[in-house]
């Protein structure tokens, strides 16, 4: 195939993949199930792997396909079974109930959008892969810290961190083209792993202890 | 080097596998005792030969790496002989069964190799991984009382400390973009910073300007600068002593450690301004709010987290007023902030244990009640708020010439105001609680613990003598890590 083919192939392909995360980032913001939400997360983890597999594909940089790996095995298997796990345990309640209700909840995530656009724009012509990525990713990070302050339930809030990260890890494919230093990569997906397992302790803990998992009654501490 | 990360490690890993307190204790003990020389050892090395590297290149240590690892094995030896009088108390009074202390001898030791990871690793990214990874093995630390009020703080620890985290990562991310840009695609280097400090200056300053300030969110929310200081005071009243006295004095200076090393880079490439004004702004925003905490404050140990988020504002402060004078005050405000802050942690938390209460209102005169630590925690608190002849005056009025001199008139003006108010405010809270008439409820007075003595006037020593003479190798390793600072041109 002509390189120069080949490589505005994968810049598409990853514009395409990066435009889905956005879309389930949205989809996330309004799903009113907890299951559903994390499902979704796997979903959107899924299209993150696919990027890396694409780039490491048509780059040839082989040890991109060991990112994409434990991102698949990581993100899109394991910790979405692992959460799943713990809400069908816990019998936590199906319901979310954000603070901002839905139709603001967008506005507001269109804003977002929209800011990182414009956060990206001198960034866009030394982009290395794909059109917009970084600006898809930067609205990731954005709407992902706005979905943690938006929802109460605790659980939401770890998938909220979740998308948070996985909007850094394409950023990451997005201006570097080969990913970072694998043992960076292996390091990060290790924090990532102990962090939800962590956060899974405290979730259970503090179901115990307060009878609930609503993060608005952590209001002892004050001054 | 290597020695370093592996040996408390291995203890943690030791310390999962037996069962009695007692080999907890020495095992832990242990492991902290060796690492002291370990680290000076580091630190004589750099001044011989200068930056020293491991494992191929993977750690590497300059002065600015060495004074940090001093001071973080330093406290963390304080803190273990500390931590086993204080746990005995808190057996003997029932506040936690045996089992539950495998957890604090397992992961302190795993909290404090990722400390010991941050200064040591070249590459910024590994750097991030460790310091992530000192949220993760602290966070069990700080809800070790299993209370509700302790998930309430490990919650907001972990999860703001994670937002701020995942920032910083984006910048780092960034940095190495701006690499890339200069390196070519296929670098192997751009995220070590024997690297990065030599093209710092052909960096992309747009990518470099955007990195900066996420990182400086970032590490800035690990630092616990306003307004991501809100995790700070629930996360240091609600651990044991010796984990807030960990987080307090050794961990704060892996977080300025990052920041220090990404203003380097920010100065190198974007000139002193921008870099500046940010941190000064950070810097003296966070002194000026802790100042009414401070004031209004009626628990004892919310306050040593205000004092913290106040004291890392400092540091910060003296790096954006820059030039090779904030450099320097940057790093003395390290040594002696590390040097004095331990004691005023500990001898709270002997108050807290005796009189079974956290708040100023029903403590008083302490001198009286219990000699030692009511003296210890008036000397601590002296050297804390800055009096002279103890160091923190040194630092902090060098950090004050310092705005003088990069012409920030104003900002010097607030500066000084927020540490005088801090001053006064500390010196009355203080004055009752040890000075004070003994309330007729006050419990009965008891002979204090040996090893809590021990800790206490270790760190004593040490903070006075530093105010009156600092050692001349110390003071070289101090001066060349203000070189690597403030070199910048």
């Amino acid at each position: 195939m002509n390189p120069a083919i080949s490589t505005d192939i994968a810049a598409q392909l990853i514009a395409l993949l990066a435009v889905l995360m956005l879309v389930v980032q949205l989809l996330l913001v309004v799903q009113r199930m907890l299951l559903t939400s994390i499902r979704l997360f796997a979903v959107q983890s899924m299209f993150l792997a696919g990027i890396a597999a694409v780039v490491a594909f048509f780059h040839g940089a082989m040890h991109v396909y060991i990112v994409a790996g434990l991102t698949f095995i990581g993100k899109v298997m394991f910790l979405p079974w692992l959460l799943d796990r713990q809400v069908r345990r816990m019998r936590i309640g199906q319901e979310i109930e954000p603070l901002v209700n839905f139709p603001t909840s967008m506005l507001t995530c269109g804003g977002l959008t929209l800011l990182g656009y414009i956060v990206a724009r001198p960034f866009t012509s030394l982009e290395r892969l794909g059109n917009n990525t970084l600006a898809v990713a930067i609205t990731l990070v954005l709407t992902g810290i706005f979905l943690m302050f938006n929802r109460r339930k605790a659980i939401t809030q770890v998938l909220a961190l979740l998308t948070v990260e996985n909007g850094v890890m394409l950023a990451a494919v997005a201006l570097t083209t080969y990913g970072m230093p694998l043992v960076v990569e292996l390091g990060i997906f290790f924090d990532v792993l102990v962090a939800v397992m962590v956060l899974a302790i405290l979730v259970y803990r503090i179901r115990e202890s307060f009878d609930s998992m609503d993060v608005g009654k952590l209001t002892q501490l004050k001054g | 080097m290597t020695l370093l990360l592996l040996l408390p490690l291995l203890a943690g890993l030791l310390c999962l596998a037996t069962r009695s307190r007692a080999t907890w204790e020495w095992l832990n003990l242990a492991a902290f005792f060796l690492l002291v020389p370990l680290a000076f050892k580091v630190g004589a090395e750099v001044l011989q030969h200068g930056p020293v590297t491991a494992l191929g290149g993977f750690l590497r240590a300059d002065a600015l790496s060495a004074l940090v690892l001093i001071l973080i094995s330093c406290v963390t030896l304080a803190c273990s002989i500390y931590a086993i009088g204080y746990f005995r108390r808190d057996l003997a009074d029932g506040r936690i069964v045996e089992a539950q202390l495998r957890r604090y001898y397992v992961l302190t030791p795993l909290f404090v190799s990722a400390m010991l990871l941050v200064p040591l690793a070249d590459n910024l990214g590994v750097m991030w991984v460790a310091i992530e990874s000192t949220t993760l093995a602290s966070v069990l630390l700080v809800t070790f009382y299993n209370r509700k009020t302790s998930f309430e703080a490990g919650w907001k620890y972990i999860i703001i400390g994670s937002v701020g985290i995942s920032l910083a990562l984006f910048g780092t991310v960034f940095t190495y973009y701006a690499a890339v840009g200069v390196l070519g695609a296929n670098t192997h280097g751009g995220m070590n910073w024997s690297v990065l400090a030599d093209v710092a200056t052909r960096l992309d300053p747009k990518a470099m300007r955007l990195a900066f300030i996420l990182v400086l969110l970032g590490y800035g929310t690990k630092a616990g600068l306003v307004p991501m200081h809100t995790w700070k005071p629930d996360a240091y009243a609600e651990a044991p002593v010796p984990t807030a006295a960990l987080l307090g004095a050794g961990f704060i200076n892996c977080a300025v450690y990052g920041i220090a090393r990404f203003d380097i880079l920010a100065v190198k490439c974007l000139g002193p301004q921008f870099p500046g004004g940010l941190l000064a702004g950070f810097g003296v925003l966070s002194i000026l709010v802790a100042a009414p905490f401070i004031l209004a404050q009626r628990n004892f140990r919310r306050i040593l987290a205000y004092s913290s988020i106040d004291h890392a504002g400092i540091m910060v402060a003296a790096l954006g007023f820059g030039g090779k004078l904030g450099a320097l005050g940057a790093a003395l405000h390290m040594l002696f902030h590390a040097a004095a802050k331990p004691l005023m942690f500990f001898c709270a938390g002997n108050i807290q244990q005796h009189y079974g209460t956290p708040y100023f209102w029903k403590v008083r005169g302490t001198i009286r009640t219990m000699p030692w630590t009511g003296g210890l925690f008036l000397l601590a608190t002296l050297a804390v708020i800055g009096t002279p002849p103890f160091g923190l005056f040194q630092s902090e009025f060098i950090t004050l010439s310092s705005a003088l001199v990069a012409d920030r008139g104003w900002v010097a003006f607030l500066f000084l105001t927020g540490v005088v108010t801090i001053f006064a405010g500390f010196l009355v809270h203080l004055a009752k609680l040890s000075l004070g008439t003994p309330r007729t409820d006050a419990p009965a007075r008891v002979a204090e613990c040996p090893w809590k003595l021990t800790a206490m006037s270790l760190v004593a020593v040490a903070t006075v003598a530093l105010g009156a003479w600092l050692p001349g190798p110390l003071y070289q390793l101090v001066q060349q890590t203000a070189v690597i600072i403030g070199s910048a041109p």
